[in-house]
C-alpha cells in the first residue's frame, strides 16, 4: 500500500464501514458460509493472491518471489473452489476444520481511483482438525483492494503474504 | 544388537515376503527405528533429486536443496559445473549459506569467517597466517555429494562413492523420463521456486501413490470430475498402462488405445506445442507413447515423483491444458513430510501458454489446489496406523494385492516398445510392490553393496539397451 495515500482516519464513517465489512467477512468465513461470501462480498473482477516466499539476506528484500504462489484465484476459480466444497466429496474439509480469523491492525488508505480503497490488516487464522488439540496457525499480513460496486464495498484484490516459508498446514482448502 | 534393530529387521522380511504376497506391514509408515535406518540406507544412498538445471542457469547461481534431512548447496561455479555441498562449514560445521536461493561467487560462514568458492575449496579466512601460521587450506573445504550427474536437465546427487552411474540407477526410468522431457530440442524449464509443505505423513505415502495410486482417483478425487477440472471420464481414464520401469521406479499411464481417438493427446499440452515435438532426442516409438498419453505420473525411487495431465483451475472459463509438475517427499522423521512443489514447462511455450499451465497447475495440483488438497487426508492417518502400538501388536498387513495373477481384470503385457514389466489397465498395484521390494532391499543391503537395478529374467529390456 503506497504510504503516500491519505490515511483514512479512525475517527471516520468511511473506516467504520471498513471494519464493518472486515468483521462480516471473518463471520461468514469462520461459518462456513462460502457461497455467501463469494456472492456478496467479492467482486467478479477479484484478483486473489497468497504469493510463495523464500528466505533471502535483507539486501534483497522480503523474500516474496515475483509471479509465484500458492494460491492464485479469480472469481472463477473461487466458484470452483466454492462449488467444490458443496459437493459431498471435498473430503479436504469435510467434515470441516474449525477455522477462526482474527483481524487486527486495520489501515485503510484512499488511493488513485475514487471507487477504491486499500485496506491492510494482519491476519492470524487458527485451525483445528477432527480432534486435533494442537492449532495450525498461520499468521500473514493482508493487503486488500475493496471497490465500491452498486453502492456497497467489494473485495477486488487480495495479496495474502504469509509469515512461513515452509507452510504448516496440511492444505490450503480454506480462505484467508 | 538390540532389540529395537530387531524389530526393525523382521519389518523388512515382513516387506520382502509381503510384497510378492501382496501385503505390506502397517508399521513401516511409523516406526522410528525404521526411519532412521531409511535416512542412513536409502537416503544416504540413491540418487536423489536436487534441483532443475533452470533453476541455477548462471555462474554463481545457487539453491538450497536436502538430501535426506540434511542440507546441501546445489550451486553453478565459475566454470558452469554443479557442485553439491555440504551446507556445514568445515571449521566448527556452522550452516554457511543462509538464503534459499541466490547468486554468489562465494560462501562466508558467519561463525568466523571462512570462505568457501563455488567449488567448495576454503579461499580465505580471517587472520589465517596469525590463526593458522603456515597450514594449507586444501583439504579444508566444503565437503561434496559423493557423485553429481543431470539427466534431461534433472539434477541428482548421492552421497555413495559406490553408488552406480545415474544412468544405470534410474535404468529403464530414463526411457520414461525422456518422453516427458525431450518432446523436442528446447526441453522443459521450472516455472519459479517450488512450494514446501510440512505434513504429519510418511515420505512413503507420496511415493507410493505417485509410483500409479490410480484406484484413489474415483473416490478421492470425485469432487474433480463434478467441477469439471478433468477432462477424461474416470472408467475411460483407468484404461491405461502400469509400468515398473526398473527396480524401484514405476509410473503409470492414462492412454487411449489409438491416438486418434477424441480427446487430448501429449498429456495434454498445447496442440501449438506439439507440433514442435520431434524424434531429435527420443525414438518414435517414445513420441507415440507421448502423443497417446493423457496421464504420466511415475516416481524415482527414493522420492522424486512427477506428473503431466490435463487439468483447469476453472472449468466454466479455461478448458483443461497439459501441466507438468515435479515434486519430492522429503522426510523429516518417521512422521512428518516436506513436500516440495515445482511447476514446470516447455520452454518454447508462449508466456500466454506458460502462465495458463501454471495457474492450472497451482488450481490443481497444489496444496491448494482442487485435486491436491485431499490427498494429504488420508495420508496422515496411515502415518497415525503406522506408528500405532495395535499395528505393532496386531503385526497388521495392509492389502496391496491389486493385479497380482487373477486379481481384478489387469493383465501383464507383451507388445510394448519400452522398458519394464508392463501391464493393462491401472486396476494394478505392482508399481507399489515394486517399490516396496526395491525399498526392503535397499534397506538391507551392507555398505558398499548394491541391489540389483534389473529385473532378473528379462534384465536384458531394461536400462541401456533400450536406449540404443
Ligand atoms: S565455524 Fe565456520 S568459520 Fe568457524
Ligand atoms: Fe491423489
Amino acid at each position: 500500500m503506497d504510504s503516500t495515500l491519505p490515511r483514512i482516519t479512525a475517527d471516520t464513517a468511511l473506516y467504520a464501514e471498513v471494519l464493518d465489512w472486515i468483521h462480516t467477512e471473518a463471520e461468514l468465513l469462520d461459518d462456513l458460509r462460502e457461497r455467501e461470501w463469494l456472492e456478496t462480498m467479492v467482486s467478479r473482477d477479484v484478483t486473489y493472491a497468497v504469493p510463495l516466499r523464500q528466505t533471502v539476506e535483507r539486501a534483497r528484500g522480503r523474500g516474496f518471489s515475483p509471479d509465484t504462489y500458492h494460491l492464485l484465484e479469480t472469481y472463477g476459480s473461487l466458484d470452483s473452489r466454492v462449488t467444490r466444497n458443496e459437493t459431498p466429496y471435498a473430503w479436504a474439509e469435510d467434515p470441516p476444520s474449525r477455522i477462526r480469523h482474527f483481524v487486527t491492525n486495520v489501515r485503510a488508505r484512499r488511493t488513485d481511483a475514487p471507487d477504491v480503497i486499500a485496506v491492510k490488516s494482519n491476519l492470524l487464522l487458527h485451525r483445528t482438525r477432527q480432534d486435533q488439540s494442537v492449532p495450525q496457525l498461520l499468521s500473514a499480513e493482508r493487503h486488500d483492494e475493496l471497490r465500491r460496486e452498486d453502492g456497497r464495498l467489494m473485495l477486488l484484490r487480495r495479496d495474502v503474504l504469509l509469515d512461513l516459508t515452509v507452510i504448516r498446514t496440511h492444505n490450503l482448502a480454506i480462505f484467508f | 544388537m538390540t532389540s529395537h534393530t530387531d524389530s526393525s529387521a523382521k519389518l523388512l522380511n515382513a516387506v520382502t515376503e509381503g510384497a510378492e504376497k501382496g501385503v505390506i506391514p502397517a508399521s513401516i509408515f511409523g516406526d522410528p527405528d525404521l526411519y532412521r535406518q531409511e535416512l542412513r540406507n536409502v537416503f544416504g544412498r540413491c540418487w536423489v533429486f536436487l534441483a532443475h538445471e533452470s533453476e541455477i542457469p548462471a555462474k554463481g547461481d545457487y539453491v538450497l536443496r536436502k538430501i535426506g534431512e540434511d542440507h546441501f548447496i546445489v550451486v553453478r561455479d565459475d566454470e558452469g559445473e554443479i557442485n553439491v555441498l555440504f551446507d556445514a562449514c568445515r571449521h566448527r560445521g556452522v550452516q554457511v549459506c543462509r538464503s534459499d536461493s541466490g547468486n554468489t561467487s562465494h560462501f562466508r560462514c558467519p561463525y568466523h569467517g571462512w570462505t568457501y568458492n563455488t567449488k567448495g575449496n576454503l579461499v580465505g579466512a580471517p587472520l589465517w597466517r596469525n590463526a593458522f601460521g603456515g597450514m594449507s587450506k586444501e583439504g579444508n573445504g566444503l565437503a561434496s555429494a559423493a557423485k553429481v550427474a543431470s539427466y534431461q536437465g534433472l539434477v541428482f546427487g548421492t552421497l555413495d562413492e559406490s553408488a552406480p552411474p545415474l544412468k544405470e540407477y534410474l535404468g529403464g526410468m530414463a526411457w520414461y523420463l525422456d518422453l516427458v522431457f525431450g518432446l523436442n530440442e528446447h526441453g522443459v524449464e521450472v516455472l519459479g521456486p517450488p512450494q514446501r509443505f510440512v505434513i504429519d505423513a510418511n515420505w512413503k505415502s507420496g511415493a507410493e501413490n505417485f509410483s500409479g495410486d490410480d484406484y484413489h482417483l474415483g473416490t478421492l478425487h470425485r469432487s474433480v470430475w463434478e467441477i469439471g477440472a478433468f477432462p477424461v471420464p474416470f472408467h475411460e481414464n483407468m484404461m491405461g498402462y502400469h509400468i515398473q520401469a526398473s527396480p524401484g521406479h514405476s509410473l503409470s499411464f492414462s492412454m487411449a488405445q489409438d491416438a486418434d481417438e477424441p480427446g487430448p493427446n501429449y498429456f495434454g499440452f498445447p496442440d501449438e506445442l506439439a507440433q514442435s515435438f520431434n524424434t531429435t532426442n527420443i525414438s518414435a516409438d517414445q513420441l507415440e507413447v507421448a502423443r497417446r498419453s493423457r496421464v504420466f505420473v511415475g516416481n524415482v525411487f527414493p522420492n522424486f515423483s512427477m506428473l503431466a495431465l490435463p487439468m483447469t483451475e476453472d472449468g466454466s472459463h479455461h478448458p483443461p491444458v497439459g501441466i507438468l509438475t515435479l515434486r519430492t517427499w522429503q522426510p523429516h522423521g518417521p512422521g512428518q513430510v516436506e513436500v516440495w512443489n515445482w511447476f514446470a514447462g516447455y520452454k518454447n511455450l508462449t508466456p500466454e501458454q506458460k502462465d495458463r499451465a501454471y495457474r492450472a497447475g497451482l488450481g490443481t495440483f497444489s496444496m491448494g489446489g482442487a485435486f491436491e488438497v485431499d490427498d494429504t487426508e488420508p495420508w496422515i492417518t496411515v502415518s497415525r496406523t503406522g506408528s500405532s502400538t495395535a499395528a505393532k501388536l496386531l503385526d497388521f498387513q495392509l492389502n496391496y494385492e491389486m493385479g497380482k495373477p487373477g486379481v481384478g481384470i489387469s493383465k501383464p503385457v507383451k507388445e510394448w516398445p519400452g522398458p519394464g514389466r508392463v501391464q493393462w489397465t491401472r486396476y494394478e498395484e505392482g508399481v507399489q510392490r515394486n517399490l516396496y521390494t526395491f525399498y526392503a532391499e535397499m534397506m538391507r543391503s551392507a555398505p558398499g553393496e548394491w541391489p540389483s537395478l534389473a529385473f532378473g529374467e528379462d534384465a536384458a529390456d531394461t536400462g541401456e539397451e533400450s536406449q540404443a
